[in-house]
Order: C-alpha cells, then sequence, then structure tokens
C-alpha cells in the first residue's frame, strides 16, 4: 500500500499515529532525529514523510529530505494556527492536532495516489524520450547510410548508430566483401579463448544463413580475419557474454549476404530493442547495394583508363618504334639514289626509286594512323585562327602542281576573289585539302583536268547527295566552301556513303593499285568536324568525282558584313 | 673544317648523317648514348650539333638544357632530331633552347640545308 515514515519526538503523537496505520496495510516507520531518517531513507524510499513540526530542527531535516527524496510526499503535522512560511514550502499537505483518523487516513492516501500518478507519468515520460531519441539515432543513421557510398564506413555506421540507440556489450559483425573479416566493438578485451569461441559461432551463424546451400564464401573460423575494436581495454569478457541477452540478423546485399551481425547485452533486449535492431540491419542493406554497383562501375572506370593509356602508348610506340627503323632505310636509299656511292645502273636506279616511293608511302601510312589515333583520343592538337582559304589552295597547289605535271593533269584553282576570313586550323585545312587533291591526281587519267573551286554560300543552299544530308542538315550560316573536280573513274552511288569511313575498300576500285591508306578521308571527315565544318561527295562512274568540304565563316567578318 | 657532333643511339641513322655532312665537307664526330655525347660536346665544342631525344643514360633535351644553361656552350646550334611529333614534345624542345626541331623520318638534303643555314653557308 505504502511506506510512511513519521518523524516525530512526541511519543503520545508516534504511538497515535503508529496504531492508526498499522490497522490498515502500511509500513509504518518512525525517527526522531536527522541522522535516523537519512539511515531509513538510505535503506528504503519513504512514499510519504510526516513531519512534526513541534520537533527541534524540523525545518533543516525537511530540507534535507526534499533534496534527497524530491518525490515523496511530505506531509507537515502542526499544531499551529499559522505555522512557519518556510516549512509551508516544503509541504504537500497538512495534518492538525486534533483531526479524527478519517481525515488523516484521507489525507495521506490522496497524496499516495497523486505520487504514484506523478511517477507513472514521469515513467512514460521517460519512455517516450527514450523512443524519441532513438527515432533522431534512427534518422541520423539512415542519414549517414545515404551519404556514403564507402562499405567500411557504412558498416562502421550501421555499428554506431546500434551503440547510441542499443549501448550493446559486444557486436560480433561478420562482412563478406572481397576477403570474409569479422570485426568486433567491445565495451571490454576479449581473451584469445573467447575470440575462439566467437569465431566459431559467427562461422555457424553465417552458414545457417544458407541453409542447406553452400554459402558464396568458404569461412574458416580458424584463419577468419578480426577486426578489434574495445572500448575499456582495462577490463576484460568472460564466457559469461553467451549468458547475455542477444540477436542475431543477416546483412542483405539485394538477393545475396553481405554478412551478418550478432549483438549481445548484459540487460535484456525489449521488443523495441528488436524493432530498432531489425531496422538499422535493414537499412544499411540498400547502401551497401549502392556501395557496390559504385565500386564495380570504378573498376570499370580504371580499366578504361587502363586501356586508354594503352593506346596512347601503343602510338609512341607507332611513332618511335617504326618511324626510327624508317628513317633508316629512307636515309640509306636516299644516299644510294643521290650518287654519292657510285653510279647506278638503270634496274638499279629504277628499284631503289621503287623502294623509295613504298617508303614514302608507308611513312604516310604511319601519319594516317597516328592522326586518327590521335583525334579518337582527342589528343589532336588545333591552332584555330582567322586565315584566308586562298592561302590554303596557294599552298597545295604549289605543293601538287608538280606531281600532277608529272602525270600529264591540268590542275586549275577558280577561286572566287575576296572571299572573307574563316577561323580554322591552316596546317590541318591543307591536310584534308592535299588529300583531296593527291586522290584526284590518282585517280585522274593523264590528259584530264582538275580544277579546285572556292565559294562563299549560305548553309541553306548547299545540296548533296541525300546520303549526306545529315551532315549537311546541321550546318547554319555561311560557310566557305571549297570544291576540288576530277575527271576520274568515279564512285558508284551506293558506295558513296561509305567513302568517308574507315579503311573503307570501295569494291572495284582502283584505290588497291594506286596505294593510300584508305584513312585519308576519315582524317578528312575528323578534321571537318573539329572545325565544325562538313565534308560530302558526288560522283558519277566514269566520269569524275567532286568533293567538296565547307568550313564556317570567321564571325568578326560575319558581324562586320552585316 | 667545322665540326659536327652527331648524338643517337640509333648507329644506322648517325651512319647515314655522317655519310652525307662528310660529303658536303664536314668533320663529324658521333656519339651512341647521351652521356657520351656530353661528355664529347664539352670536349670538342662543336660548331653544330644534332641531337636525338630519346637515349640511354641523358636524354635529348637534358643535354640541350645543360648546354644551353652554359656560357660556354650556349652558342652551338642545336637540331633535335625526334621520332616524336607531339606539340608538346617541340614546347619542351623550345623550352630547353633547341633551334631547330626534325621530324623523323626526315630527308637528308633537307638536314645538310639547315646545317648550311646555321654555319652560314
Amino acid at each position: 500500500m505504502g511506506r510512511i515514515l513519521f518523524v516525530s519526538n512526541r511519543i503520545e503523537k508516534v504511538q497515535q499515529y503508529a496504531s492508526i496505520f498499522s490497522q490498515k496495510q502500511y509500513e509504518f516507520v518512525t525517527s526522531c532525529d536527522e541522522n535516523s531518517v537519512l539511515e531509513i531513507l538510505s535503506v528504503n524510499v519513504a512514499d510519504v514523510i510526516i513531519f512534526d513540526d513541534s520537533l527541534p530542527g524540523v525545518k533543516q531535516i525537511m530540507k534535507k529530505v526534499k533534496s534527497i527524496e524530491p518525490t515523496s510526499a511530505i506531509i507537515l503535522l502542526t499544531s499551529l494556527h499559522s505555522p512557519d512560511q518556510e516549512l509551508l514550502k516544503y509541504t504537500n499537505a497538512f495534518l492538525t492536532e486534533n483531526m479524527s483518523e478519517g481525515l488523516i487516513l484521507a489525507t495521506v492516501s490522496v497524496n499516495l495516489k497523486t505520487k504514484s500518478s506523478l511517477e507513472q507519468l514521469s515513467d512514460t515520460n521517460k519512455n517516450l524520450a527514450d523512443s524519441l531519441y532513438r527515432l533522431n539515432v534512427l534518422y541520423s543513421t539512415s542519414s549517414q547510410f545515404a551519404g556514403s557510398l564507402d562499405k567500411k564506413k557504412l558498416i562502421d555506421y550501421m555499428i554506431e548508430g546500434l551503440d547510441k540507440s542499443l549501448s550493446f556489450g559486444l557486436t560480433c559483425t561478420l562482412c563478406t566483401d572481397s576477403e570474409p573479416v569479422l570485426i568486433l566493438n567491445s565495451l571490454y578485451e576479449i581473451s584469445d579463448e573467447l575470440l575462439s569461441a566467437i569465431k566459431v559461432r559467427t562461422v555457424l551463424n553465417y552458414k545457417s544463413l544458407f541453409e542447406d546451400k553452400t554459402p558464396p564464401f568458404e569461412i574458416d573460423a580458424e584463419s577468419l580475419k578480426v577486426v578489434k575494436n574495445v572500448k575499456y581495454p582495462a577490463n576484460r569478457f568472460t564466457f559469461s557474454l553467451f549468458q547475455y541477452d542477444n540477436m542475431f540478423a543477416p546483412i542483405s546485399l539485394g538477393e545475396n549476404f553481405f554478412g551478418c551481425i550478432e549483438i549481445f547485452k548484459e540487460t535484456p533486449f525489449t521488443s523495441d530493442d528488436a524493432t530498432c535492431f531489425q531496422t538499422i540491419a535493414q537499412q544499411v542493406s540498400l547502401p551497401l547495394k549502392s556501395a557496390t554497383l559504385y565500386q564495380e562501375i570504378k573498376e570499370t572506370n580504371l580499366k578504361l583508363e587502363k586501356l586508354e593509356r594503352l593506346k596512347s602508348e601503343f602510338i609512341s610506340i607507332v611513332s618511335h618504334e617504326l618511324r626510327t627503323p624508317l628513317t633508316a632505310i629512307k636515309n640509306s636509299l636516299d644516299i644510294m639514289t643521290s650518287g654519292k656511292c657510285g653510279e647506278l645502273n638503270e634496274a638499279g636506279g629504277k628499284f631503289l626509286s621503287m623502294a623509295q616511293r613504298n617508303v614514302q608511302r608507308l611513312s604516310g601510312i604511319i601519319n594516317d594512323l597516328l592522326d586518327l589515333s590521335k583525334i579518337e583520343a582527342g589528343k589532336m592538337d588545333y591552332h584555330f585562327a582567322n586565315i584566308n582559304i586562298h592561302s590554303v589552295i596557294d599552298y597545295v597547289m604549289l605543293s601538287l602542281s608538280g606531281l600532277a605535271k608529272e602525270k600529264g593533269l591540268n590542275l586549275i584553282a577558280e577561286e572566287t576573289l575576296d572571299l572573307p576570313e574563316i577561323f580554322a586550323d591552316a596546317q590541318r585545312l591543307e591536310q584534308v585539302l592535299t588529300n583531296l587533291v593527291s586522290n584526284a591526281i590518282k585517280f585522274t587519267p593523264e590528259g584530264k583536268t582538275i580544277i579546285i573551286r572556292s565559294h562563299i554560300a549560305d548553309a541553306t543552299q548547299l545540296v548533296s547527295h541525300e546520303c549526306f544530308r545529315e551532315d549537311l542538315k546541321k550546318l547554319s550560316g555561311q560557310y566557305i566552301v571549297v570544291c576540288v573536280e576530277d575527271q576520274g573513274i568515279g564512285i558508284a552511288e551506293k558506295d558513296l556513303m561509305r567513302a568517308f569511313d574507315k579503311f573503307a575498300q570501295i569494291e572495284n576500285s582502283l584505290s588497291r593499285k594506286v596505294g593510300g591508306s584508305g584513312l585519308g578521308l576519315p582524317i578528312a571527315k575528323q578534321l571537318l568536324e573539329a572545325h565544325n565544318g562538313a565534308i560530302w561527295c558526288d560522283s558519277e562512274l566514269e566520269k569524275g568525282s567532286k568533293f567538296y568540304f565547307a568550313i564556317p565563316v570567321a564571325e568578326a567578318k560575319v558581324l562586320l558584313a552585316h | 673544317m667545322k665540326k659536327i657532333l652527331i648524338v643517337d643511339d640509333e648507329q644506322d641513322i648517325v651512319e647515314s648523317l655522317k655519310f652525307v655532312l662528310e660529303a658536303s665537307d664536314y668533320a663529324c664526330y658521333c656519339a651512341y648514348n647521351g652521356e657520351d655525347g656530353l661528355k664529347l660536346a664539352k670536349e670538342l665544342v662543336p660548331d653544330l650539333m644534332i641531337l636525338d631525344v630519346m637515349m640511354p643514360k641523358i636524354n635529348g633535351y637534358k643535354i640541350s638544357r645543360l648546354l644551353k644553361y652554359d656560357n660556354k656552350y650556349k652558342d652551338i646550334p642545336i637540331l633535335m632530331v625526334t621520332a616524336r611529333s607531339q606539340e608538346e614534345d617541340k614546347l619542351i624542345g623550345e623550352e630547353t633552347g633547341v633551334n631547330e626541331y626534325i621530324t623523323k623520318p626526315f630527308d637528308l638534303n633537307d638536314v645538310v640545308n639547315k646545317v648550311k643555314q646555321y654555319l652560314g653557308e
């Protein structure tokens, strides 16, 4: 029913109250001085404490009791008409000298009820506060989960969350990432014997996840790697740890298991604890999956980077290892044909020139391959500037007119005067035009004519065979268009669209006979794309071909023209 | 007779350069690695050097840098010969004081003409 402490030095009062309360089911204790009061309270809490205000020093005792037993109900037994104001401060209720037994019992009973209600309220409050704290932990743990793609950190966050919400004695977390690791987070040091017992237990737990199936990792208790985090190494766990309350949960990873976790605590887990534990163990699963995917992507990226590096190395090898011997061959041939080693006979001269021509061709192919690799690796260097297309045409006319003459061809430039400047890399455009004109020279029979034309056109005015229309659609604004027209063998309509493909071997074409790497046009196409321009062609078998390319007019000039 | 030092680990290339330069009445000296090349350059103080980039022991850039920052040798014209043609290589070449940059495979006549140009003939 309740424990009552009666503090008085008046024997008759002590007897009176003892007889009142002994009839009911109260535990009744009496005391008459400060020391014995404190002694009694240190053994057991009193629900109600009745002070007799005629006791000397009662104020002092009440003050002390209030501070050590703030929840006990304090009742003042007074004979005074108006008791000391300070005494009232500590008092929940009053009893007077002449009060009837029934009133005394009722007063005490009401105070007892109030006290127990207050206690219930405070318990509920505490539970609410606990739940709120746990929710906060869950929230912050899940935010941590969301913010990391590092598996090790995710596991750390999980254990940290469990520590905050469940304050465990020990967690045994088995992670089977690349190599199985047992992570122990422990309050106290673990002996070697206990460690082996934990290992065996964990391995059994892990196997139990897979029922009858074979686990993806063959884990051996002997060789299992252990990471130990001990909070208070001065103390040590004993085997009694296994008498602690414990819970177990798998850590899943999509359809597979990443590992499992077992948690031990000295006091029993509540059902709320179990829910919290399962929630945290489940929550880590999704970010672990993301982290695994992220890791895979990272590995793929590394492989790609390695491939890219190999490609660059290949470029450098081609560049150095092929060119060096080629240089030695070329130099030897040049010396021989220069006549500095003595006169050659006609056949010897012929074959040496043949070798020279083919060395030239081989170095052309190597250069083309290098160019294409560089373009594809995004490593081609461009030097853009405002230039005039005439200078490009002049350069190509100058360098190829000799070759054209040798083959008995007329190479003519029909240029529109005063064309606006273009924003381009002169050297690359020379490369493109040289390629187009040398192709024309290769494929045009003796006595015929090759014409280089240039003019300005709006993107809307450009016309081409339908297979290049998509390319031309991308263009807008003013362009300088250069056209190389030959009277050569031409390209069949069905082959037109493959003209700019890499290593395109146009059937029955003479390209095999006349040589070339087959890379000139694809390189030209890429170079034009880098200029935001376009390249296309038109042809008729046996009549000849027209190769066009367009480069945007430099912006400053466009503004001036307006 | 003007002295030309050729430094290249490719003996065949050194041989052909030597042949055409000697035919043009230059005295040619050869080294087949960077270390020997640098030593010979300091001994001879040649009128011109033809230098390869990729060589064992000391590469061409390093030799060029060492010579160009030394008052005693800084006026020796250096023609850098290399199989590499990347732009950044040219930039390094310029930074290290190389006078001319020749990419393999080169034309022997071009090299002879360049040499004549630098030696004022």
